[in-house]
């Protein structure tokens, strides 16, 4: 009944058990008595008058201290049991059990005159008066007074000047112990001697009385009894007197005795005796706990304790007739018996049993009964017997006393834990000792003690197997992070270890409490649980914040903090980079220093293990002093509601750090959740992340990552180097939404966007300021064009930094501004099909010099037609923009960084979006009058929505209409491609031919547009730019352009004759023709025949070659021109004789096969002549 | 005819533990938890006998005033304690056996599923059914 109602929660009510109302007088029991108290003597020590506790005990325990003593005549030994308090009934049962009989009295009192010394002793006399039926003997010792008493000195009594100056006061006490000792002597003797005439009193115990009233004493059954109840008090007696033989042998008489008259409750007795008396023997080191320990520090007793009986037996065996007369077989032979006498150990365990069985059918023993299972358990643990011991126990669990005060309960139920603890049930025990605490703070109490609960449930912690320390709790485990224990009981306890520290006022405690129930227990609360154990602990950290301090009890238990690892659980831990804007890096050379510094071999497999191994510690970037860095946590929220974490921080060791604290809110069982601390080294060297710190319903906690299970980490040591400026850029451009093509590669800090028309020239400002804390001191601009698919002509991106550097370094909080300049400069060629027109076109172009320049004039073009291509492509291609994108790189360091060899870089992302301004749609040359000049046709589309104009150099402007298309004729001398620079042969060695010849045409290209200089200019928007045609010139066209390599002069009377100016020659002189050539290719060419052919121009289509009366030759009308090589000159003489006045044309043609099919014709482009032949006179 | 039936692991932790639902659960858990202290006596008692001549049935761990605390521990140490009604004399000893050893074979299923992790609690559904037989057979 007991088990079953016992408080399961706390400040359930107290166990009310029905207990039998019993009126017996015998009520306390002694839970610490142990079968080796039967040969003790008890003697009271109490107080008279006032005094205090302190000096009392002072004097008490130097009494204790005297608890052995041997007599010196006789050899044996004598054991003291001293109480300062028991209560007068248990001295009633004296004669049942004689080491219950209060025999010696020491009573101590102040008296400080001897005025008051009557009144004190009287005092002494009233104390006696209480145990005085079984007193023996007793003592007074006064302390104050010095002897001034005028009367005599008494035995009994003795002053002491103060409670420090008595020495004498063992000395006294051993002197008691001896008139004890005499007394008890006389006493065994005298019962012992007990002449057969004289009737043998009967004892009985207090209940007993009144059953004897009017029984026979005359028969035989009563004068057994008598006999038998006699024996077995000589027995106490002996064993009393340190005669364990004799004892033994009294008890076995007495057992004879009593068992045949049915005499349970005696017979119940005699058997303990017996039982008691064995254990004194087999066991000289004692049984009971700290009485034991008393004991064998007291004594070589082991040794001797087999000598000791003897002499005793002997005394038995000298007074051999003593006993006989009476008809009890004197079998005292004790040399022989003692074995047979003495009880096996099992035997005192069947004897403990058989005694309990007796005393249990008295319901008014209960006590006895009680007190024999506790010393038979104490037995059965020395025998390492626990099975039949926990029986015993649970029987005593069983006994019912009467109503107990809750003080008895308490002690009871420790008692029992104790036992159980001695038995090695560790987990009974510590249910006791939880049911005792509970008792405390049962609410029938006036006064709950809850320090005494609470020590009483942290003793029962390692019955439950549960340790207040966070660290222990996953320890040992098989699988880590899995609780192992009775969680419903732990829980439990937790519960109320929570409760009670709160009731006894700790916060601090009740906090430790619930933080570890929360931790440990996670996995077992319910939700609700959950949300309640958290609501307290938000309640008691509102008084009281839980700390990470290690907290210590008045008695010496510590409990170590408990950081909260769970509440948020952290499943990954990773030390994030800089941004790529603020990431440093070293420069390469010193990089390559550092290389060399570790090994002198580039690669070896030893080099390449460390290297290995601190990877797996070190992280390979680095973080910089004085700026914000990020470590990002993955972490996951377990509670069934949003939990709140302030103070989030990160713990480090290494570098001073400044920790940032973030506080989050995680939603209920949040999935994995990125969260990232952030903090600044403020000094430079290697740090290490060793965790982190978090406040939680109040609650701070420190939780270091080696002590996390089941986490991921990339490393938490990286190095922190010196400080380094941050740059910030700003531009005068806006800000653009556009990210840039995933193969940049970098990351770009920034985007830019602006929109230009092609060929428009726009000024970025840049504008850089140092927000660090460094001085800016370098600075490097590079630029990057992604690739693309447009063709780009010119330098997009331009810049001049000397300006900028100028400035520097740059102060802290210091501008400089850059300016950069972007050309959009795309093909301004049409879509390929108009260009299809101008190839068909080509042939025409090409033509050979026979066309004129009016050409365009005799077949008038249909100025529509472009217009209408245009027209219907307009939504398609033309309309289309074009994306330009690149990257501006700053790299800049300063300060202490720069020394060491970091710098920085800041991309800038730019992004130019290239609308179409004109278009040539076409493009055509024509030859000029002289062969050293050219008129190059353009056909230019405004593709704009705005009237637009054309300038090229010496032209006018052109002005086109939004979507029209003029041609545009442009006289451009020849380019001699041959002078520009061709780029040095390390080009070439590497480009491929193809590539070389792409080269060369741009360079050509570059060339002849830096001579046309066309430019447009929309006067709307005022916006202008450029155009070029760098994009359409074709071979074709280009080799029109081309100054011939072989340059032919045709002097005319020595006069050169190359353009619409007509030479002057009189008519019938002879006129010199001379042709020269001048070969300016790589190569030798020739040899040449060439005819020269004359003819009139009707100028009306009609071209009169018969002209053989008009002109003739003077000689031959075909020159020979020899090979020319390299670089050389040559040249061939003729004559021609005007008959008539007139203008002609001379046509000097090559004779078919003289020419080398290999040469092109544009290189065979000779001048042709005009001769006005004139009278002589005129 | 059991008021609670526990599985308990090799390390004293409940694997699984059921109880009258209408009777205070914490109540049987420390029944159980305390009765292991027995347990375990007997265990060591027993570990000097040979292992295949050991006995698995550990029988009577203790009697409370309302309760009947009956033991059995399996070759690899872990334990089943039940707990049935003092008042149920008709309860014989190898009744109790027999609950035992039909408790050990659905453990033993349990064991088997290849999901199951040793030393997890135990959610079988087919123990708890047995389990759930096995308390209200008599009743």
């Amino acid at each position: 009944m007991l088990l079953s109602q016992l408080p399961a929660r706390p400040l359930a009510s107290a166990p009310s058990p029905e207990l039998r109302a019993v009126d017996f007088r015998m009520s306390v029991p002694d839970y610490m008595q142990c079968a080796e108290d039967h040969q003790t003597l008890l003697v009271v020590v109490q107080p008279v008058g006032i005094v205090s506790e302190e000096n009392f005990f002072k004097i008490y325990k130097r009494i204790c201290s005297v608890s052995q003593l041997s007599m010196r005549d006789s050899q044996r030994a004598l054991f003291i049991r001293y109480r300062h308090h028991y209560p007068p009934e248990n001295n009633e049962w004296g004669d049942f059990q004689t080491h219950r009989k209060v025999v010696g009295l020491i009573t101590i009192t102040d008296c400080f005159s001897a005025k008051d010394w009557p009144q004190t002793f009287e005092k002494f006399h009233v104390q006696k008066e209480i145990y005085g039926s079984t007193l023996y003997d007793s003592r007074l010792f006064v302390f104050g007074l010095q002897g001034e008493v005028a009367e005599q000195p008494r035995p009994d009594v003795a002053f002491y000047p103060s409670y420090e100056d008595c020495d004498s006061v063992e000395k006294r006490i051993e002197d008691f112990i001896e008139s004890l000792f005499i007394v008890l002597e006389s006493k065994r003797l005298d019962r012992a001697t007990d002449k057969s005439g004289d009737k043998i009193p009967l004892l009985c115990v207090p209940f007993e009385k009144k059953d004897f009233v009017g029984l026979d004493t005359d028969s035989r059954h009563y004068k057994k009894r008598c006999q038998g109840r006699m024996r077995k008090h000589v027995g106490d007696l002996c064993l009393q007197a340190g005669m364990l033989q004799d004892s033994l042998v009294h008890y076995h008489m007495s057992v004879e005795l009593l068992r045949s008259v049915n005499d349970f409750l005696w017979l119940g007795a005699a058997l303990e005796g017996l039982c008691s008396a064995s254990v004194i023997y087999h066991y000289p080191g004692g049984t009971g706990g700290k009485t034991g320990a008393r004991r064998l520090q007291g004594s070589s007793l082991p040794a001797e304790a087999a000598n000791r009986h003897r002499p005793g037996a002997q005394e038995v065996l000298i007074d051999p007739g003593a006993l006989t007369t009476n008809g009890i077989n004197p079998d005292t032979s004790t040399e022989i018996g003692r074995a047979k006498n003495c009880l096996s150990p099992e035997d005192i365990i069947d004897k403990y049993k058989e005694a309990i069985s007796y005393y249990s059918k008295y319901k008014n023993a209960g006590v006895i009964e009680l007190e024999a299972c506790v010393k038979a358990v104490r037995v059965l643990a020395i025998q390492k017997r626990s099975m039949e011991a926990s029986e015993f126990l649970q029987n005593a669990v069983y006994i019912n006393l009467r109503q107990l005060s809750e003080e008895e309960k308490i002690q009871r139920y420790s008692i029992l834990s104790e036992l159980y603890e001695l038995i090695g049930f560790h987990r009974k025990s510590a249910f006791f000792k939880r049911v005792a605490a509970m008792q405390c703070v049962a609410p029938s109490i006036a006064e709950p003690g809850w320090r005494a609960c609470y020590k009483l449930l942290l003793e029962t912690l390692p019955g439950y197997s549960l340790s207040l320390d966070p660290k222990d709790f996953n320890k040992g485990t098989s699988c880590p992070g899995t609780h192992r224990g009775w969680a419903a009981v732990q829980m439990r306890l937790l519960h109320e270890l929570v409760y009670a520290s709160r009731r006894m006022g700790n916060p601090a405690l009740s906090v430790r409490h619930l933080s570890f129930l929360l931790q440990t227990m996670l996995d077992f609360l319910s939700d609700q649980e959950k949300k309640d154990v958290t609501q307290s602990l938000e309640n008691y950290t509102s008084k009281c914040p839980g700390t990470m301090e290690l907290l210590t009890l008045p008695d010496g238990l510590t409990l170590p903090p408990v950081p909260f690892t769970k509440l948020p659980i952290v499943k990954h831990v990773k030390l994030l980079s800089l941004p790529t804007s603020l990431r440093p890096q070293k420069m390469k050379s010193l990089l390559g220093q550092n290389v060399s510094a570790k090994s002198p071999f580039i690669y070896s497999p030893i080099i390449a293990h460390n290297r290995g191994e601190e990877k797996n510690k070190k992280i390979d970037f680095q973080w910089v002093q004085g700026d914000v860095c990020e470590v990002q946590l993955m972490v996951y929220n377990p509670m069934p509601f949003e939990l709140r974490v302030e103070n989030m921080g990160l713990l480090t060791s290494g570098v001073e750090f400044e920790a940032l604290p973030a506080a989050l809110s995680l939603p209920a069982e949040s999935g994995l959740y990125p969260v990232t601390l952030v903090g600044v080294p403020q000094t430079t060297g290697t740090i290490t992340v060793n965790g982190y710190r978090t406040t939680v319903f109040g609650v701070f906690s420190d939780c270091l990552l080696d002590n996390l299970l089941g986490i991921k980490t990339s490393g938490s040591t990286v190095e922190v180097i010196p400080a380094l400026p941050r740059l910030q850029i700003s531009t005068s451009l806006p800000r653009s939404a556009h990210s840039l093509q995933p193969s940049s590669g970098d990351e770009i800090s920034t985007n830019v966007s602006v929109q230009l028309y092609n060929g428009e020239t726009q000024q970025l400002i840049i504008t850089l300021e140092n927000i660090g804390m460094e001085p800016l001191e370098t600075l490097e601009v590079t630029s990057k064009i992604l690739s693309t698919k447009e063709k780009l002509y010119g330098d997009f991106l331009s810049w001049k930094l000397e300006e900028t550097l100028a400035q520097f370094p740059l102060q802290p909080g210091k501008v400089a501004t850059l300016a950069i300049s972007i050309k959009a400069k795309l093909d301004f060629s049409c879509q390929e099909n108009l260009l299809q027109d101008l190839s068909d076109d080509g042939i025409s172009v090409s033509g050979f010099p026979l066309s004129s320049p009016f050409r365009q004039v005799v077949r008038p073009r249909v100025e529509s037609r472009p217009a209408t291509v245009s027209e219907g492509s307009k939504a398609g291609d033309l309309s289309h923009l074009k994306t330009l994108e690149a990257v501006l790189n700053f790299k800049y360091s300063g300060g202490p960084g720069h020394v060491e060899g970091y710098y920085r870089n800041l991309s800038l992302g730019l992004h130019v979006e290239v609308e179409p301004s004109v278009f040539f749609t076409r493009v055509s040359t024509l030859p000029a009058t002289s062969t050293r000049q050219c008129h190059l046709l353009l056909d230019v589309f405004n593709s704009t929505e705005h009237e637009l104009t054309v300038s090229a150099r010496r032209n006018e402007e052109l002005i086109l209409h939004a979507g029209e298309c003029q041609r545009m004729a442009i006289q451009v001398d020849k380019f001699n491609f041959e002078s520009v620079p061709e780029s040095p042969g390390e080009k070439g060695q590497f480009a491929s031919p193809k590539q070389l010849e792409e080269e060369r045409l741009e360079a050509r290209g570059l060339e002849i547009n830096s001579k046309l200089d066309i430019h447009w200019r929309i006067p709307s928007l005022k916006r202008s730019g450029e155009a070029s045609v760098e994009g359409l010139l074709n071979q074709l066209v280009l080799e029109h352009l081309q100054l011939a390599p072989l340059q032919w002069d045709v002097l005319v009377d020595g006069q050169l004759c190359d353009c619409d100016a007509a030479a002057a020659c009189p008519v019938g002189d002879p006129v010199r023709l001379e042709v020269r050539l001048t070969n300016r290719s790589p190569r030798s060419v020739g040899p040449f025949a060439l005819t020269v052919v004359p003819f009139q121009d009707h100028q009306n289509g009609v071209r009169n070659y018969d002209l053989q009366d008009t002109v003739s030759f003077v000689g031959s009308s075909t020159f020979y021109l020899e090979a020319v090589q390299p670089s050389g000159q040559s040249a061939c003489l003729g004559a021609l004789l005007f008959l008539y006045t007139g203008d002609f044309f001379l046509h000097i043609r090559f004779q078919e096969g003289s020419r080398s099919k290999e040469l092109p014709p544009s290189w065979f482009c000779l001048p042709s002549v005009h001769v006005r032949a004139l009278d002589a006179q005129a | 005819m059991a008021v609670c039936i526990a599985v308990i692991a090799k390390e004293n932790y409940p694997l699984y533990i059921r109880s009258t639902p209408m009777e205070n659960e914490l109540k049987f858990h420390y029944m159980v938890h305390t009765s292991l202290d027995v347990v375990d006596e007997k265990i060591s008692a027993m570990g000097k006998a040979l292992v295949d001549q050991r006995e698995l049935y550990l029988g009577l761990l203790y009697p409370t005033e309302d309760y009947k605390v009956y033991g059995y521990v399996t070759n690899s140490k872990v334990k089943f304690v039940m707990v049935v009604d003092s008042s149920n004399t008709a309860l014989r000893d190898n009744e109790i056996r027999s609950m035992f050893r039909k408790l050990h074979n659905s453990y033993t299923d349990v064991m088997c599923n290849p999901f199951y992790n040793p030393g997890d609690p135990i959610q079988s559904r087919a123990f708890d059914s047995m389990v759930t037989s096995m308390m209200i057979q008599v009743c």
